[in-house]
């Protein structure tokens, strides 16, 4: 029984995990697209040195990784507990 | 030739999907118990169309064993057609039920048993398929009573389940599709580029070579999304 629930526990972590690892990339890839694009597209930086842009992308990924964004990825741990729970609960 | 291989292999690999989706997502037949019972039923090789036995007690999931398992009998409105539940635990992990509660389930399907004069109509969620060759039984999961054999039930948790696989799939491709903009497209740039260099330095050695990238190239441009037809 013990062994049961600890296989489906490593079972849920370990999936999770990769689910995380695999949104964490995604989503910073999709915010670090969107700061070089603002950066490329806007008239008044044109001409502007690389070290700034660099530095207006770095600060944007730096105040990414405070977001709300950022901390919503860890629903991905939580809303599986929560599905089984509600399954527990209305099967049995 | 191929065309028919390659489209053979999507077929068979499109049933397969479909089917495991059939076999495990839940359905509800709207029926009317006619029957419980215990039957001592040997497992042997259609073990993995059987659940496990009660959760809790002594791991019998081997094969080739004799469980005492629980059978509801079942009558669809129509009258004649008929289909036998049976009632086991699912277990921890696969299919995700985690249904655990087969003898209060028994309990509740007795009690909502009826006969024809005063039918009681009660709608059997489930999963499975009933397939005689194999003595394979659909797994009851939740039993409950509606008011009549016309009821209508909108699918919620399918709705929900299916439109949760096609938001993954989504998903995937657009990370998928992420990943190359932004990972193998850049890669395969420094490559051409490294290769200019070398191109620029060997002509002739080189000339020979970009035959080889050149076809390298075109397959990977086999990978690519292509225009819709």
């Amino acid at each position: 029984m013990i062994i049961v629930w600890l296989r489906l526990a490593g079972i849920i972590v370990i999936g999770s995990t990769i689910v995380y690892v695999l949104v964490s990339i995604y989503s910073r890839s999709v915010r670090r697209e969107r700061l070089e694009n603002e950066w490329d597209t806007d008239p008044a930086r044109e001409g502007l040195p690389r070290d700034e842009r660099d530095a207006y992308i770095e600060a944007g990924i730096e105040a990414y990784r405070h977001s709300l964004r950022k901390r919503l990825i860890w629903l991905v741990y939580i809303v599986p507990l929560v599905a089984i729970s509600v399954i527990v609960y209305v099967v049995n | 030739m191929w065309t028919y291989i390659k489209w053979g292999f999507r077929i068979a690999l499109l049933l397969l999907v479909v089917g495991f989706l059939h076999y495990t997502l839940p359905q509800r037949d709207i029926v009317r118990i006619t029957n419980t019972y215990n039957k001592q039923t040997p497992i042997g090789a259609n073990a993995i169309f059987y659940s496990s036995g009660d959760s809790g007690t002594a791991d019998t999931t081997a094969v080739d064993t004799i469980r005492d398992i629980r059978f509801i009998d079942a009558v669809f409105p129509d009258g004649e057609s008929v289909m036998v539940y049976r009632n086991e635990d699912t277990g921890w992990v696969w299919p995700p039920y985690f249904k655990y509660d087969s003898s209060t389930l028994q309990a509740e399907a007795t009690n909502l048993q009826s006969d024809k004069t005063n039918p009681q109509w009660v709608a059997v969620t489930h999963y499975g398929w009933r397939l005689p060759i194999f003595s394979v039984f659909p797994n009851a999961v939740r039993i409950t009573p509606v008011d009549g054999p016309d009821v209508q039930l909108i699918p919620w948790i399918n709705i929900v389940i299916l439109s949760m696989i096609a938001f993954v799939i989504f998903m995937l491709r657009r990370m998928w599709l992420q990943f190359r903009e932004r990972t193998v497209d850049p890669a395969l740039q420094d490559v051409e580029e490294a290769w200019d260099v070398v191109d620029a330095r060997a002509d002739a050695a080189a000339g020979r070579a970009k035959g080889v990238f050149a076809r390298t190239m075109a397959w990977f441009g086999t990978w690519r999304a292509k225009p819709r037809r």
